[in-house]
């Protein structure tokens, strides 16, 4: 067959495409991170205001649901409440040729919940990891009454199911950790129920009591404050971040930009998270 | 003046009947506690409700999420100057009565120079009931069979969450052949991979230690052991081994990342260690093309070393270049009718090969990808130009060139062009005198979910 004509309309369609996807627009989406959620549409509607142009438009879901969203191409920006696993940078190489760039943009704690009438104050991150992996059931085991524990968690496609359970379960919840969408519906749970036990944001906890951890036996409970999130002296803080499939550019490289401005990093506090520095 | 008087009067009417407002006396809603705890517990009674209802709801649901469907569709229209086929004669099946032919059709004496092709429709089924253990269940659908992929168990160790063990039919770990079709930007596999690993997928069981997890090491180690035989011979012998060998594969593979730099590069090498029984008595040919006498139950050596890199950059969007090398032996017995006849390396003997390929991928935005890859499959290292005495033994370098466009994040346009260059030899002579123009461009959709 003659492909002349063929080659020189593939070259031309190539060419023109090209030009094409360098065109930037103002639009910047951002999913992901329940537990960014607020933070991320305070960012948004500050951000907004000063600069009228932009349009930023911020959904939840879940770290694992924004992450999926960056690889298939349905968001710019992936809010996560985890560090990226190995198998989602693959996927990110096999769809983009490219890493993904990870930005931290604000520290949390992740304080363990009690109810106020619970005698327990303090555990060590082994005992809490037994206890939402099943292997202690009872108060008593751990300095409390004799009574069942009852345990809320969060569901899989959370940063913060992932994060707790990579960093202090580390192997299987127990079955019967009962899972709630959302960590205000973990607050309300252990509020009502004096024998139970849940995990979420330092931020969020009202009404309930934050339990001091121990690195191990021989360590200091630490409470999570402002003071020992920062420092990182509370055993269970972490980052949370903003995922991109490559170096930022246009609006959302501005919007990044502004987020680690100091401006940008004193809307953090009015949230209940802690800025980088 | 009647008219005013009646005018007058009419307006002085609406203007007092517009004053008559009827004095609301405002009555205030006594709320009473009780009525409130009314309410409270009716909306209390509504909720259970619900949540009686949503219990079994939830159940199903939880039940339905371990379960996961995914798959994809390939469909393309090809034009060509002939098909490229393996025959015994030759790699090559040229078209037919015309002076670029040295080899008779069978199955169609037609010329044909383009045609629409289902290329790929798969379903994928993963089910995990527990974490770390998953069942996965890939079959392929053509126009005229239904092929199954995939079969497997995959077990993760759960101690050091470091082990996988897998058991079942799966990819060989090579870095081309476990890459999916569904992301790769060429049309085609190169034709080293091709010929290495017909089928792409064998029988057997493997272990895979990857240290990332526990240990934060970007050090991935896979061991299998294959029946050795399956994607070659006749489709009702792949349903089990041939013979009682087993093909030893192994695979390692180092991550190092730069971020701040954008830049990430793997590399590996990997090892395949196994044998060719012979099924059919005759003369075969050996590395140094020298005749010698072969019986059922001889083997043949089929082992081979190779290595891998890949370097991931981001600079306006991320470009990648990737690379793979094999050197070994090959071997085989020609003829469809064998039972462990590899269709992509039909020759009976044992042949020292040396294989690779040069790819260079790149990223415009979301929409857009393209690439550039040179492959060279040398199939008998020994001997070149007109010292080639058949067909099969022709070295032949592939330039393909491939670029896409996203319609939707799920469908992709493609287009790609092949140009396979053949090493030329006047000892075989006809055609092979020059490079053999089997170029092919296809116009490729994809859609996956």
């Amino acid at each position: 067959m003659n492909t002349t004509k063929f080659k020189i309309a593939a070259l031309l369609v190539v060419v023109m495409t090209i030009g094409f996807s360098f065109t930037t627009i103002n639009k910047v989406t951002v999913k992901g991170s329940d537990t960014m959620v607020i933070l991320s549409q305070k960012w948004a509607e500050v951000y907004m205001k000063k600069n009228p142009g932009a349009s930023i438009q911020v959904t939840g879901g879940g770290s694992g649901v924004g992450l999926a969203a960056l690889i298939n191409g349905s968001t710019d920006i992936a809010n996560s409440s985890r560090p990226i696993k190995a198998s989602e940078i693959e996927k990110l190489k096999a769809r983009y040729n490219s890493m993904g760039v990870e930005i931290p943009c604000a520290k949390d704690g992740l304080s363990v919940y009690l109810n106020k009438a619970n005698p327990v104050t303090t555990l060590t991150l082994k005992q809490i990891g037994q206890i939402f992996a099943g292997k202690i059931t009872n108060w008593n085991e751990v300095g409390g009454p004799d009574a069942n524990i009852k345990l809320y968690g969060r569901e899989s496609s959370s940063g913060t199911f992932g994060f707790f359970k990579d960093n202090v379960v580390k192997t299987d919840f127990s079955p019967s950790c009962q899972t709630l969408p959302g960590t205000a519906a973990i607050v309300n749970a252990v509020k009502k129920d004096k024998f139970s036990i849940g995990y979420g944001g330092a931020a969020y906890a009202e009404g309930v009591k934050d339990c001091a951890v121990k690195k191990d036996d021989k360590s200091p409970g630490i409470l999570p404050t402002a003071a020992t999130i920062k420092n990182h002296t509370y055993p269970i803080s972490r980052y949370l971040y903003m995922y991109l499939k490559s170096k930022p550019t246009g609006e959302a490289k501005a919007f990044i930009d502004w987020i680690l401005s100091s401006e940008g990093q004193a809307l953090i506090a009015e949230v209940g998270y802690y800025p980088l520095k | 003046m009647k008219k005013v008087i009646v005018a007058l009067m009419l307006s002085i009417f609406g203007i007092v009947n517009a004053q008559e407002v009827e004095n609301d006396s405002i009555k205030p809603i006594a709320i009473s506690i009780d009525s409130l705890q009314q309410s409270i517990n009716e909306h209390q009674l509504k909720f259970d409700a619900l949540n009686e209802q949503l219990s079994p709801l939830q159940e199903q649901v939880d039940k339905m999420s371990k379960l996961r469907i995914s798959g994809y569709m390939q469909v393309q229209f090809d034009m060509f100057n002939y098909q490229d086929v393996p025959t015994s004669s030759g790699p090559l099946q040229l078209r037919p009565g015309t002076s670029e032919t040295n080899v008779p059709l069978t199955t169609n004496p037609v010329d044909v120079n383009n045609s629409f092709l289902i290329r790929r429709a798969r379903i994928k089924f993963t089910y995990q009931p527990i974490e770390g253990v998953t069942f996965v269940l890939q079959p392929n659908f053509t126009f005229s069979a239904v092929t199954l992929k995939d079969a497997y168990v995959q077990l993760n160790d759960r101690w050091t969450n470091t082990y996988q063990l897998w058991v079942g039919q799966f990819n060989r770990p090579d870095y081309e052949v476990e890459f999916s079709s569904r992301e790769r930007i060429f049309m085609e596999r190169s034709r080293m991979s091709i010929i290495l690993y017909p089928q792409e997928r064998d029988l057997g069981a493997k272990v895979v230690a990857d240290f990332m997890t526990q240990y934060e090491i970007p050090l991935k180690i896979d061991v299998a052991a294959f029946n050795g035989n399956f994607g070659e011979g006749p489709i009702s012998n792949q349903i089990a081994d041939v013979d009682s060998e087993k093909d030893i594969v192994v695979r390692a593979t180092y991550s190092l990342q730069f971020p701040k730099a954008g830049l990430g590069i793997d590399f590996g090498g990997n090892g395949y260690y196994g044998k060719n029984t012979v099924f059919a008595d005759g003369t075969y040919s050996d590395v140094n093309s020298q005749p010698f006498d072969a019986k059922i139950g001889d083997k043949l050596k089929k082992q081979w070393y190779g290595a891998e890199l890949q370097v991931y950059y981001d600079i306006l969007g991320g470009i990648a270049l990737k690379s793979e090398f094999h050197r070994g032996i090959i071997s085989g017995t020609a003829g469809s009718a064998i039972i462990n006849n590899n269709p992509s390396f039909n020759f009976s003997g044992e042949r020292e090969f040396l294989g690779y390929y040069v790819a260079l991928e790149k990223n415009f935005g979301t929409k857009f990808q393209g690439g550039i890859r040179y492959d060279s499959f040398d199939p008998n290292v020994k001997l070149s130009g007109n010292g080639v005495a058949v067909a099969n033994d022709l070295e032949v370098h592939t330039w393909g060139f491939a670029f896409h466009y996203f319609f939707t994040t799920n469908t992709k346009i493609g287009l790609g062009y092949t140009m396979p260059i053949n090493e030329t030899s006047s000892t075989i002579g006809g055609i092979y005198n020059n490079d053999i123009r089997n170029n092919t461009a296809t116009l490729r959709f994809q859609v996956n979910f």
